[in-house]
């Protein structure tokens, strides 16, 4: 790894703390990608950004902001990053996804929070993150009780703009949110200084549609028989494209995407034939968090989608490209953002068409629905997952877990349990 | 002046009798009945000391079964009695670390010795006595074996907190060959690190005195100084700092 | 109960009970709510008992979490175990529920209610300065009263819906010179006696008839005998009702006085007034609900404005702040009503629980230590 000690110091780094962090990463990156079988070359570029993670991508980032751009933090796929590109600004993903933030979280959070809002806090306020260093402005938003409280906490830090989000799925609400959206763009342009015009948004539009595409394509592959890419490494694709420049994030993406669909012109899968078929649902997997993959794909089953913020919910849905102005533009963002189908909205029963829908598409054989602990809406919604599932006749199985090792021989269990339920 | 400090907890029973400047102390397994177990403290202390019943005082009862116990003139937390206890030994101490048989407490003290702040751990067991006595016998030894039998060096990351995870955590790393002392290293890191985001969320300020029946064993407070970052100290006959807190409390309301 | 002129209240449960059940035979309509941001103004104005439904005890909770996850807060799993369980009787009676998404849990959960009964759910904004926000309520309100008009066959005319909130306001004010009799040392009341008055609201079929209880209640207790000085501690923090009521007890137990709530059951919606210089009764009432400072709003600050008087005015020595398990918004603020209180150089204790009594010896020792704070 190249040094960048004398950036993390001139970010104000607690570079020792760090070190731990730095120390820690390779070693379970190693055992969780590393020794996969038959890994596909387009993936090297996605391992030298691990092995880079907290360098690489924020030295760019500096450089942006040298040359006078500004940097947005983002927690959410809800928040339109279309905006921020718009006015020259870098929307980056900031979720912490690792138990390592999690106790400086706690000294201000309480415990019974979930893991991957005090990772998040936790990781500003320790000081060994460098995007939460860099981050000009952090844009938070109010999809669940958890978020929207840290957030006043993290705003006595940091300079934040909250997002509105609509809890219903109205006429009204896509109209309310369609307002938000011109609010942040006010926000944008008093903190970058620029304006943002029909061209510039129309261009931002087309940029991260690139990028859903491109991401849309690589999913697309999963749905071979025989599965060219492990659950694993595709989780690590969509992971990453919340940090990365979007252009690059396409390119990469599409070309991994060209060699997937090389392999299955030849049937060439990374697992055996006869390899169950996972879908795993439910609540985001930020970066580093590859738990429960580990788990299901070294039980001998194959992830072959995730219905989540890190997965399809991040991709699915483009934004109409043809809106000839700016408030048609807006529109249509607000149109786009609001078919997401978060657990956050009541009624959410998209989301469980959606599931169903991905089900028949990846022909999966069971779900794993999941949510990180203390999410009061997803574990309430498990029910409804569950109910329609039973319906179907689709296996499901719900798991509430967290960041730490704690439960990870009991999850194991419980999966390979119900994998076995899965092969009779 | 004299006055007697009971400490009844869960598992030992502690008391301090103190007349003018001589302190007497004794303890006792609780057993089934708390309010006997403090009477049989009582007459114990006045055995060892020579006072007469009368001569005392007053009595100030702490701990679990301060509630149970029937002729206390004052029932006073083990929160209170601790802070009064470490602080007459140490008055430069300002954070309490308190492992008890059910319970972990984090105290704050003023600079004269006063509770400003503390916290406890919910209804869970998991950083207390109780977790390292259920550990203790899934590994065949005594709980009080456990300080000396441990090897940081050959630490094994025992991740489970929860006491029913952890013991069939232990049982797992035992029949994969794993070293008794590396899992007992482990336990005290997870104790350690449980008390510790406890403390943190308070604010941890030097210096750090550890008591309870805990305190006795030294890998934990070498987990405690690992994971609070600064050193820790044993408060000598640390089983007894309530007892004695209650003791020097009841010469005070005496003089009162 | 210790105070005699509390007794009527304490059993107002029952004799309400009775009393629409007869209404309910003769035709009229119940409508049940859960929340103090429910404005049961709109529900008068219809002609029909709006009542507060049961979720303040923990014996329906086990079937409860067969549906609902374990780790929810009880006051979540209580209301949804007595509406599957049938235990309710308020529940029973009701024609429609209202339920609003003032939290993950609750916003969920009525999802799941809708099985049970006719559920209208109100959308609550997440803060309670933007104009943005206040429009959405305002049109939430209305669309309330459309609903209520539909389902209830009727008409709410602004002249009724005038009335009802004169008639509801006249119900607050009430018992808020109840509750601000406790600022006297020794105070009044005790905790519990608050609790039991403010409760009696929820469930009353006739609200005249109340106000006039309340009424005699503040001129018959100037006779009342003071009591000892002892510390004088406020509630804060989730809803407590009667069932819920263990901190309460405890702490009274102990000895101290419980002076004032500031929770839903307390001083949080006593204070609210509406404007009447307003000429549209739907946005006097808009504006007054949206002023709860609920956690649910982000961010809050008039909570902690109004803690800090109340702190002044009740001349509190500690301060008590309860969350329910797994009440995240409660649970995160607490993080500045410490900090506010611990400013002030008062003794702050923030209690997590739930309806069980398993904690309750936990929760003696940290009640008496902070009591024990107070001593010096």
């Amino acid at each position: 790894m190249a040094d960048y000690r004398e950036m993390w110091s001139n970010l104000d780094m607690d570079l020792e703390k760090h070190d731990v962090l730095c120390q820690v990463l390779p070693e379970v990156f190693g055992e969780v990608y590393l020794s996969q079988q038959k890994r596909p070359r387009g993936m090297d570029f996605y391992d030298f950004v691990v092995s880079e993670i907290h360098g690489v991508r924020p030295a760019e980032l500096i450089e942006h902001q040298k040359s006078g751009g500004k940097v947005f933090g983002t927690f959410c796929v809800y928040v339109p990053d279309e905006i921020v590109f718009a006015a020259g600004g870098i929307a980056t993903g900031l979720c912490g996804g690792s138990q390592f933030w999690v106790a400086a979280g706690e000294k201000v959070l309480p415990p019974n929070t979930c893991p991957l809002i005090k990772a998040s806090v936790g990781a500003r306020l320790d000081k060994t993150c460098p995007f939460f260093r860099i981050a000009d402005m952090f844009v938070g938003e109010t999809t669940c009780d958890g978020k929207k409280k840290a957030w006043e906490i993290l705003a006595s830090e940091v300079p934040m703009h909250v997002i509105d989000i609509p809890q219903m799925k109205r006429a009204q609400d896509v109209n309310a949110f369609e307002r938000e959206i011109h609010s942040f763009i006010k926000v944008v342009e008093d903190f970058t200084g620029s304006k943002i015009s029909a061209d510039s948004l129309g261009e931002s539009i087309k940029l991260i549609n690139n990028k859903r595409k491109a991401l849309q394509r690589l999913y697309e592959a999963r749905k071979a028989a025989a599965v060219p890419i492990s659950g694993k490494d595709a989780l690590l694709v969509t992971q990453i494209a919340f940090y990365d420049d979007p252009s690059r994030c396409a390119q990469m993406a599409n070309q991994l995407s060209e060699e997937l669909e090389e392999r299955i012109s030849r049937k060439e899968g990374v697992f055996p034939e006869d390899t169950l078929r996972i879908m795993i649902s439910g609540t985001p997997m930020a970066i580093p968090n590859w738990k429960l993959h580990h788990i299901v794909e070294t039980s001998g089953a194959a992830v072959v989608v995730e219905e989540s913020c890190t997965g399809t919910r991040y991709f699915e849905n483009l934004v109409d490209e043809t809106a000839p102005t700016l408030e048609r533009q807006v529109r249509a963002l607000a149109e786009r953002y609001m078919k997401t189908n978060c657990a956050c909205f009541t009624p959410n029963s998209a989301r469980i068409d959606d599931i169903l829908r991905l089900a028949e598409e990846y022909k999966v054989d069971g779900i794993i629905d999941t949510n990180l602990q203390f999410c009061n809406l997803y574990s309430t919604e498990s029910h409804l997952v569950k109910q329609a599932l039973a319906e179907k006749n689709i296996p499901v199985l719900h798991l509430e877990t967290d960041y730490s090792e704690q439960d990870f021989e009991q999850l194991r269990t419980r999966v390979q349990a119900f994998l076995e339920m899965l092969r009779e | 002046m004299t006055g007697i400090g009971i400490d009844i907890g869960s598992i030992a029973t502690k008391g301090v009798l103190i007349k003018d400047q001589s302190y007497y102390r004794v303890i006792l397994p609780t057993g089934w009945n708390p309010r006997a177990a403090g009477h049989e403290a009582i007459a114990k202390l006045l055995a060892l000391s020579g006072v007469e019943r009368h001569g005392v005082e007053s009595v100030v009862v702490t701990g679990y079964g301060r509630v149970a116990f029937d002729s206390a003139d004052r029932i006073v937390t083990e929160i209170k009695c601790h802070a009064r206890g470490v602080s007459h030994l140490y008055p430069e101490v300002r954070t309490i670390i308190d492992i008890g048989g059910q319970d972990s407490k984090v105290i704050q003290l003023g600079s004269s010795g006063q509770v400003v702040d503390f916290a406890m751990n919910d209804k869970c067991a998991a950083g207390t006595g109780r977790f390292l006595q259920v550990m203790a016998t899934a590994l065949g030894l005594e709980v009080s074996e456990l300080g000396n039998v441990e090897d940081p060096n050959k630490l094994l990351a025992v991740s489970s907190m929860c006491t029913v995870f952890a013991e069939s955590e232990i049982v797992g790393l035992l029949a994969r060959g794993n070293p008794k002392e590396g899992i007992i290293a482990g336990l005290h890191q997870s104790v350690g690190k449980r008390v510790a985001a406890m403390a943190r969320r308070m604010g941890v300020k030097p210096q750090v005195a550890f008591t309870g029946g805990v305190a006795l064993n030294r890998g934990v407070k070498r987990a405690l100084e690992e994971e609070l970052e600064c050193s820790v100290m044993v408060v000598e006959s640390c089983q007894y700092t309530g007892a004695l807190g209650a003791a020097l409390l009841a010469c005070q309301s005496g003089k009162q | 109960m210790s105070n005699q002129y509390i007794a009527p209240f304490s059993n107002a449960r029952d004799i309400n009970l009775m009393q629409i059940k007869a209404a309910k035979a003769s035709g009229r309509k119940v409508v049940g709510i859960y929340c103090a941001y429910c404005p049961q103004e709109l529900i008068l104005a219809a002609g029909a008992i709006p009542v507060s439904l049961c979720g303040t005890r923990e014996e329906p909770i086990p079937a409860a979490e067969v549906l609902l996850p374990r780790n929810l807060c009880p006051l979540i799993k209580s209301s949804f175990g007595f509406a599957v369980t049938d235990t309710c009787p308020f529940f029973h009676f009701s024609d429609l529920v209202i339920g609003e998404t003032t939290c993950d849990g609750k916003r969920k959960m009525f999802e799941l209610m809708h099985e049970l009964k006719p559920v209208h759910v109100m959308q609550l904004p997440h803060n309670n300065v933007s104009p943005a926000a206040f429009d959405l309520w305002a049109d939430e309100l209305r669309r309330l009263r459309l609903r209520l008009e539909e389902e209830l066959n009727t008409r709410i005319t602004d002249e009724s819906l005038w009335q009802a909130m004169e008639l509801v306001g006249q119900e607050r004010k009430f018992i808020k010179a109840m509750f601000d009799l406790n600022q006297a040392d020794p105070p009044l009341f005790t905790g519990l006696e608050l609790l039991t008055v403010s409760w009696s609201r929820n469930f009353s079929s006739d609200k005249g008839g109340l106000i006039g209880q309340l009424q005699q209640l503040l001129e018959n207790v100037r006779e009342k005998p003071t009591g000892t000085p002892a510390p004088r501690v406020l509630l804060t923090g989730c809803p407590v009702g009667l069932g819920s009521e263990k901190v309460i007890t405890v702490t009274e137990d102990l000895g101290a006085h419980i002076v004032a709530m500031e929770n839903c059951s307390g001083y949080k919606t006593v204070d609210l007034q509406y404007d009447n210089t307003i000429d549209d009764p739907i946005i006097a009432l808009a504006q007054m609900y949206l002023g709860i400072p609920c956690s649910c709003m982000s961010p809050n600050p008039q909570r902690l404005e109004l803690i800090e008087r109340m702190i002044a005015d009740f001349k509190v020595d500690a301060v008590i702040d309860l969350t329910w398990q797994a009440c995240h918004t409660y649970n995160i603020e607490s993080y500045h009503v410490g900090k506010l209180v611990k400013e002030k150089g008062l003794p702050y204790l923030h209690l997590e629980s739930d309806y069980s009594n398993s904690d309750k010896e936990n929760i003696k020792v940290r009640v008496q230590a902070m009591l024990e704070m107070i001593e010096k």
